[in-house]
């Protein structure tokens, strides 16, 4: 799977400023619709808070994967935020979360949904790359990190 | 228009018409006649198939044989009168004994085959155990080409070795039909032994190499046929003429499969994917035969680079009823042009042929697996797993035949070899697999790359119901799942090189994934038991059973 196509520079949140789970929810979401990749807000934000409110997405040593399917967006969706204090996601292992990977993809059209989030799971646990995440300086570093 | 010309017009028209409707009368007559001997055909190659199978425990494709030497023109075929159109069978005065149309089908039944023999070749297998695989495949076919060929020149069938008869005796001997060993081996839980592995990877090899011979072959004698001579200097042209198709073909295909296949998954519909690949096939097959080789190498080049696409198994699934209808065809057309009185003539030619054949492969594929790894038993039981000849003997058989560069007579000992070797196989297969390991040295096993996880369920509807909606989530997720052959409920699915296998066993889904697949695999197992969380939860707010029972039954009484 080419992650290049899907991770855009203008989706990546190099600082994000909320301190809580529903906060951070918010200002990705809010992130993506100051990109033009969403058509209704609201939506979106319902939709990953209800994916949440069945099992938290939060995983292990420090990442977090929000999703959700909504019909606000009309393609496969990607925002990537990054907290270096971190914040309580209810993670599997307690720990608060620093990396966050949200996606949104449409409701009811097929596509590679859960593989991307798969993908990118897979990159992410790459000895040493959550680090080098945490320190990035700016978007461009990130994509490329994330990339490459 | 004076009186005459316009008579002279009128005849014209007339005698065209009359032409036109005699035609059109032929035409109606022989499609009559096509369609009454393929339903004739069709019934009583599946039933020879059957019984061959049921009652006397052999491999169907023999009953498929011998249905078609029964009802074939030398046989019951003249005498089975079709009123106002004559023998149902009658024998053909020129060219082969059965009529250009069924010859035609028997083709397409041939491409249609080669095509799924190259969709089911293990690339990978072939890799791990390439280097013995290579030796033994080698092996087998030099030992079985050259005694072939020497067996035509001592009985006087052919005056030198380069002759087209020889030649092609030599090719017919070399083709392994690994089909029927893999069957032994699977029933017999041998398939992943070490002899199990070698002999699939020798079988490619032998497929491979045996194509190749083939192509060579058949550019030879076209040279030959054209009234040219052939020198060791053609043979290099002719040679480098097949591989440099064989080469040029085969890693454009495998190069631009995964290209193709993603065009054609553009169209999101299963039906358009399998079309035009059988369209492919049959387009590279007519290249092939244009560019001097067979048309089967055509199919087999596209089937071996289609092999390690995702689109695999969809691609087998949906061939296997053209496959199951038409290749028993083959068969028992190939079975139909067995001239009896013909073969009578060879038939000593024909049993030392065949005693031949089966030497050459003992001793040509064993030998490399004594002088490598195995010990004498494991040696025996790789030859004997590369025995039987089938397919391909018989395809290039009927090219021989439709080329005229065999006769009738050997024709009947190519039919003969096959049968012989195809029955011989799989008994002292079984046998030879009795007994203690067939390595020299016991060698630590071949590293297993995949790894199993099991989810628990608490029954095995739940578990039935889980694995059916996570079929539907991996298809919504563009993959591409195939249920396979197998006792437990088990699925393949594929998507480019991702590549595991899901099988349930009462309330256990197991999944069996390479390490760097697993992250897929647990995520949307993860996401589906959250779906099933929610479905159960939703079922907690239906309608009371017994209101819903009553209205959908209470009126019934």
């Amino acid at each position: 799977m080419n992650l290049k196509k899907l991770l855009m520079k203008d989706s990546i949140l190099p600082e994000l400023k909320a301190d809580t789970k529903k906060g951070v929810i918010e200002e990705m979401v809010s992130g993506m619709a100051f990109a033009g990749k969403l058509t209704g807000k609201t939506a979106a934000i319902q939709a990953v808070l209800a994916r949440e409110e069945k099992m938290s997405t939060g995983m292990q040593n420090g990442i977090a994967i929000p999703h959700g399917k909504t019909n606000a967006v009309d393609q496969l969706v990607v925002a990537v935020g990054i907290h270096p204090g971190g914040v309580d996601f209810d993670s599997m292992d307690g720990k608060p979360a620093h990396i966050f990977i949200m996606t949104l993809s449409p409701e009811n059209r097929a596509g590679p949904h859960i593989q991307f989030l798969a993908e990118i799971s897979k990159v992410l646990s790459r000895p040493g790359l959550r680090e080098r995440l945490l320190s990035a300086a700016n978007a461009d570093e990130i994509l490329n990190l994330l990339t490459t | 228009m004076n009186p005459s010309a316009h008579a002279a017009e009128t005849a014209t028209v007339i005698a065209q018409t009359v032409q036109q409707t005699a035609s059109a009368n032929s035409h109606t007559e022989l499609m009559t006649l096509l369609v009454l001997q393929l339903a004739f055909i069709i019934i009583c190659a599946r039933l020879g198939g059957f019984l061959f199978q049921r009652f006397l425990k052999l491999p169907s494709v023999l009953g498929e044989l011998v249905a078609g030497m029964i009802i074939g023109p030398y046989a019951l075929g003249a005498k089975l009168p079709l009123p106002g159109i004559g023998p149902l069978f009658a024998t053909q005065t020129i060219g082969l004994p059965v009529s250009s149309e069924l010859y035609a089908i028997a083709t397409i039944a041939s491409i249609i085959l080669l095509f799924l023999s190259g969709l089911a070749t293990d690339l990978r297998v072939f890799m791990r155990y390439s280097v013995i695989g290579f030796l033994v495949g080698l092996g087998g076919l030099l030992v079985s080409f050259v005694l072939g060929d020497f067996c035509a020149i001592w009985f006087g069938m052919a005056p030198s070795f380069m002759d087209p008869a020889a030649l092609f005796l030599g090719t017919i001997s070399t083709a392994t039909s690994v089909g029927i060993t893999a069957r032994i081996l699977t029933e017999k839980h041998k398939m992943s032994s070490p002899e199990g592995v070698t002999i699939l990877a020798g079988a490619v090899i032998d497929d491979v190499l045996g194509i190749i011979v083939l192509a060579v072959v058949v550019g030879m004698t076209k040279v030959i046929h054209a009234g040219g001579t052939m020198n060791w200097g053609h043979v290099g042209i002719v040679a480098l003429k097949a591989l440099g198709f064989w080469i040029i073909c085969t890693a454009l295909g495998l190069l631009l499969a995964r290209q193709l296949t993603g065009v054609l998954k553009r169209f999101g519909s299963p039906e358009v994917i399998v079309s035009i690949s059988l369209g492919l096939a049959l387009m590279l097959a007519g290249v092939s035969e244009m560019a001097g080789l067979a048309m089967i190498i055509g199919a087999y080049i596209m089937g071996l680079s289609l092999s390690r696409t995702d689109v695999v198994q969809e691609l087998q699934n949906s061939l296997q009823g053209v496959y199951d209808m038409f290749v028993p065809v083959f068969f028992c057309v190939m079975g139909m042009m067995v001239d009896f009185s013909a073969m009578r003539k060879a038939l000593l030619f024909g049993l030392v042929y065949s005693l031949l054949a089966i030497f050459a492969k003992i001793a040509g594929c064993g030998i490399p697996a004594y002088l490598t790894k195995f010990n004498f038993r494991g040696a025996l039981r790789i030859g004997l797993g590369m025995l039987p000849r089938g397919e391909v003997a018989l395809i290039v058989a009927g090219i021989g035949l439709s080329t005229q560069c065999i006769g009738q007579d050997l024709f009947g000992v190519a039919i003969l070899m096959t049968m012989i070797t195809t029955l011989m196989a799989p008994p002292l297969l079984v046998k030879s697999f009795h007994g203690p390991a067939g390595l020299r040295h016991s060698v630590p096993e071949a590293e297993e790359k995949e790894e199993v996880f099991s989810v628990e369920f608490a029954s095995p509807d739940i578990a039935d119901f889980l694995m059916q909606r996570l079929v539907r989530a991996f298809q919504h997720e563009e993959f591409f799942v195939n249920r396979l052959q197998m006792e437990a409920e088990s699925y393949q699915v594929r998507k480019d090189d991702i590549s595991f296998t899901l099988s349930r066993e009462g309330g256990q889904i197991h999944v069996s994934v390479p390490p760097d697949q697993q992250h897929i695999a647990r995520f949307m197992i993860y996401e589906e038991l959250l779906s099933l969380s929610d479905l159960l939860e939703a079922s907690k707010n239906m309608k009371s059973l017994n209101a819903m029972g009553s209205e959908l039954i209470g009126n019934l009484f």
